[in-house]
Parts: structure tokens; sequence; C-alpha cells
């Protein structure tokens, strides 16, 4: 048998790429959904439940502060997916072997890395919402919802994912990946100003925060769920998070290009 | 027994060591930046609870978890086949994790002390207070350990315990703040009493140790010292 040059064509265009894509996406829910559902659990217990253990730390909290509290939770129940999970899932690939057969997929790899985002990115919102009804049920809070928490929200998840992804792929060793999401969780909920005022920490850790995503992922989604609250520019913190995801877009392109 | 756990977990302590310094130190001073409107006695409940999480963290999660590792590598019935007396073994892994914790404990007090200028009282009650909490942590630990037959099922239980003695148990603030149940149940729970201990021993004025706590941690530190032997005991 031989093989005509059709049969090896290099394929092309924009309804292949929606082939793969939609085809990836499949693909990745099917592999990921035990794992998925440990992340809703993994965000109830991080969001709502961190709502509870900083009140118990914090002791008395007057309305303001009370309601910055509830408005940082969205926050802290996104991070640990696209910061985490992100990663690990495509650690757990390399563990096991199947990051080449992943990549051997006959699909473009931007389509595979695209369904990839929207997966982590569309799982993060459930829980944000659950996080935030529990979290609001408990304290006083004086919220007043606008649309602007929508893309808010949808932006940073994104952004998260696209971070973790880049992560997940640039760095070689899994135990490396292990300890920096260890390292960022412990960051984000002991040193992060996301429940609290910026204005409280050190000068030096609070320019440090104002280059770091995670504040400013606050910043946003606070913004858009309190009216006043967010006395720092909101254009600025979406800037710097529009950098971190071309940052990371860049780092990731580069990665998934590269032939090995 | 303990010559061999020290060689076999050599490239492990370290990193235990190490984690352990930050997280008793990184637990100090973030809880302290987070809180607004620190006080003493807030800082005190801090660095005390440190201490009291530093000693059931060895023995409730990193026993477990080495068990748990031992048997993912398969070499967890070799350990047992070793004519030594099983309760040896588990003496030489109590052991070992006290002095892990150590460090941690020691990072905690330094950090409270150059942080929140902290003065320490420390009485003679030191010694019980933290051989009990580190004896009852670890042996319920091991219980867990060697009891689950899956190591991902003991890994899953280590970290939800973690989330829930930090998060929520009466270690590093007052008991009152919790909700009325949640006080209630952890009365008849160890930690509450395992915190009284430690934090009545190393400040003055805080708390109030009273017999009760006494009895109900020595209580809590034989009944898992017995549930331990039963599941060590038990042959397959």
């Amino acid at each position: 048998m031989t093989l005509s040059i059709s049969d090896v064509a290099i394929r092309s265009g924009s309804a292949f790429w929606l082939a793969g894509y939609t085809s990836m996406l499949r693909f990745e829910l099917r592999n990921l959904r035990t794992y998925l559902t440990i992340g809703l659990a993994i965000q109830i217990l991080l969001g709502a439940g961190m709502a509870f253990v900083y009140g118990f730390y914090f002791g008395e909290l007057d309305e303001a502060q009370q309601t910055f509290l509830v408005t940082g939770i969205p926050t802290l129940a996104l991070v640990p997916i696209g910061f985490v999970m992100v990663p690990n899932a495509i650690m757990e690939h390399k563990l096991r072997d199947t990051y080449d057969y992943v990549w051997s997929l006959p699909v473009p790899r931007a389509s595979s890395a695209m369904a990839s985002f929207t997966i982590f990115t569309a799982l993060g919102l459930p829980g944000v919402v659950i996080a935030l009804v529990i979290a609001s049920m408990t304290y006083e809070v004086d919220m007043s919802v606008s649309w602007v928490v929508v893309p808010a929200v949808l932006f940073t998840s994104a952004m998260a994912a696209v971070v973790g992804y880049a992560v997940g792929h640039a760095v070689p060793e899994p135990r490396v990946v292990a300890l920096m999401t260890n390292v960022v969780m412990f960051l984000v909920l002991l040193f992060s100003p996301i429940v609290v005022a910026i204005e409280q920490f050190p000068d030096w850790w609070a320019g440090t925060h104002r280059i770091l995503p995670f504040w400013h992922m606050s910043v946003v989604i606070r913004a858009g769920l309190t009216d006043g609250l967010v006395t720092t520019s909101v254009t600025a913190s979406y800037g710097v998070l529009l950098a971190w995801s071309a940052g990371a877009t860049l780092v990731a392109a580069w990665v998934i290009g590269r032939r090995s | 027994m303990l010559r061999w756990e020290v060689v076999g977990s050599r490239l492990l302590y370290p990193l235990l060591l190490m984690s352990q310094v930050l997280v008793g130190a990184g637990f100090v001073i973030g809880f302290g930046l987070l809180i607004p409107d620190l006080d003493s006695a807030t800082a005190q409940y801090l660095a005390t609870g440190a201490v009291v999480i530093s000693l059931v963290l060895v023995g409730l999660v990193v026993a477990p978890q080495l068990v748990a590792q031992q048997k993912m590598q398969g070499s967890y019935d070799y350990v047992w086949s070793m004519p030594v007396p099983r309760s040896a073994a588990v003496l030489a892994s109590t052991t070992l994790a006290a002095v892990v914790a150590i460090p941690g404990i020691a990072a905690a007090l330094l950090v409270a002390r150059w942080r929140y200028d902290m003065s320490l009282t420390i009485d003679p009650t030191v010694v019980p207070a933290f051989l009990l909490t580190l004896a009852c942590g670890s042996f319920l630990g091991s219980a867990v350990g060697h009891a689950v037959n899956k190591p991902q099922v003991t890994m899953l239980i280590s970290q939800l315990a973690i989330f829930l003695i930090i998060g929520f148990s009466p270690v590093s603030f007052s008991a009152d703040r919790l909700p009325g149940w949640l006080a209630t149940v952890h009365e008849s729970l160890p930690l509450h009493h395992m915190a009284l201990a430690v934090r009545s021993s190393l400040t003055d004025g805080l708390v109030e140790m009273t017999a009760r706590s006494w009895a109900a941690l020595s209580l809590w530190t034989a009944v898992s010292g017995m549930i331990t032997a039963v599941v060590l005991v038990r042959r397959r």
C-alpha cells in the first residue's frame, strides 16, 4: 500500500481547529471528572470554610471589615483552581506518562490548550458563587452587586488558569510544581491582603503584592460586589492582571510550540 | 529501631524540619499581619497555638503519612517482619516526631518574642503538657496510619485533620469565638485540653488549666494508646 500525499496533508483552517477544540473539551472533561468534583469540594472548603476560620481568628469586626472579608472569598475560591489544580492536572499527565500521548493527539496544540482554559475557567465559577453565598449569610455585609462582577470573575479565573497552565508545562519536575503550589497556598491564605485591606501590611510587602496577581484579583472582584469599598484604581489592577495573562500566554505558547 | 528510622527517613527529615520551622514562624507572622488591631492576648494565643499545632501535627499528620508512604513503597510488611517488638517500632517513630517538632516550636516562640515582645512564663507543667499532647497526637496518628489500608485515604484524612485543627479548633483563639455547639463538641475532644495545658504552662494569667482538663487529656492519651495497641497487635 502506498500513501498518497493527500493522506498526510497538513490539515488546517478554522473548522479543523474548532473540531479539535470540541473533541479536546470532551476528552478533558472525561479525563478530569473525579478531579473536577474534588475541585469543587476544595473550593467550598477553602472559600466558605476560610470565611468562618478568619472570623474565628479575627474576633470582633465592624461592618466594613466584614464586607471586606466576604468579598475576598471569591478570590480565595479561585486561586486553588488556577494556581494549584491546573498545574497538578498537567503533572498528573507527566507522572502517568500520558503527557506525550495527549500531545500526540491529532488536534492543534492551541486548541487543546484552549480546551483546558475553558474547563478550568468554567470550573471555578460554581464554587465561587456557593462560597460567596455561604459567606454572606454568615456575616453582616453591605454588598451592591453590579454586572461588572461577571467579567471580573471570568477574567481572573482565566488569568489564574493561564498562569497555572504555563507553570505546569514550563516546569519539568513534578516535585518542584508541588512545592510551588504549596507555597502559593501558604502565601495566599496567610500573607495576602485578600480578606483585609492592603494598608494593614508593611510597605515593602504591600509593594510586592502590587506586582503579584493575588491582591489585584481581589480588587477587581470586590469592585464588582461593593460600592465605594475599593479605593485603588481598578483599571490599574486589570492592567497588572492583563500583563500576567499575556506573560503566561507567551510562556505557554513557547512551551507548547517547541518540539522535544 | 530508632537508628533504623533515622537512616530510613534521613532524606525526609531535613525537609520536615524546614517545613515545621516555616509553618511555625509563618503562622505567627501571617496571622499577625492579617488580624486587625492585634492585642497582646491575641498574640499570645497565636504563638502558643502555633506550639500546640506543631506538637499535634507531627503526630497526627507526619506519622500516618510516613506509614502511608511505607505502604505505597511496599516496605511496610518488611518493616513489620523485623525481629523487634512492634511497640518499640512505634515508640521509635514517636521519638523522632518529637525531635522534628522542636525547631517549629522554637521558631514560633522566637518569632512571637521578636515581633510582639511576648514574654513567656514557663512553669514546670510544661513537661507533662508537651508530653501528653505529643503522645496523644502521635498515638492517634499511628492508629489511623496503621488501621487504614489505603494510603490515599490516610493522606486525605490527615489533610482534612490539618484544616480542622488549624481552622475549626480553639487552639489559636479562645473557645468562645466558636459557635456554641462546636465549643461543646470540643469539650469532649482532646485538642481543646491540649491547648489549655500548653498555654497555661507557657503564659501567665491568660488561661486557667483545670483538673478536669488534665483528666480529659490523660484519658484521651490512654485511650488512644490502647487503640494503637489494638491496631498493632491485630493480625491480618
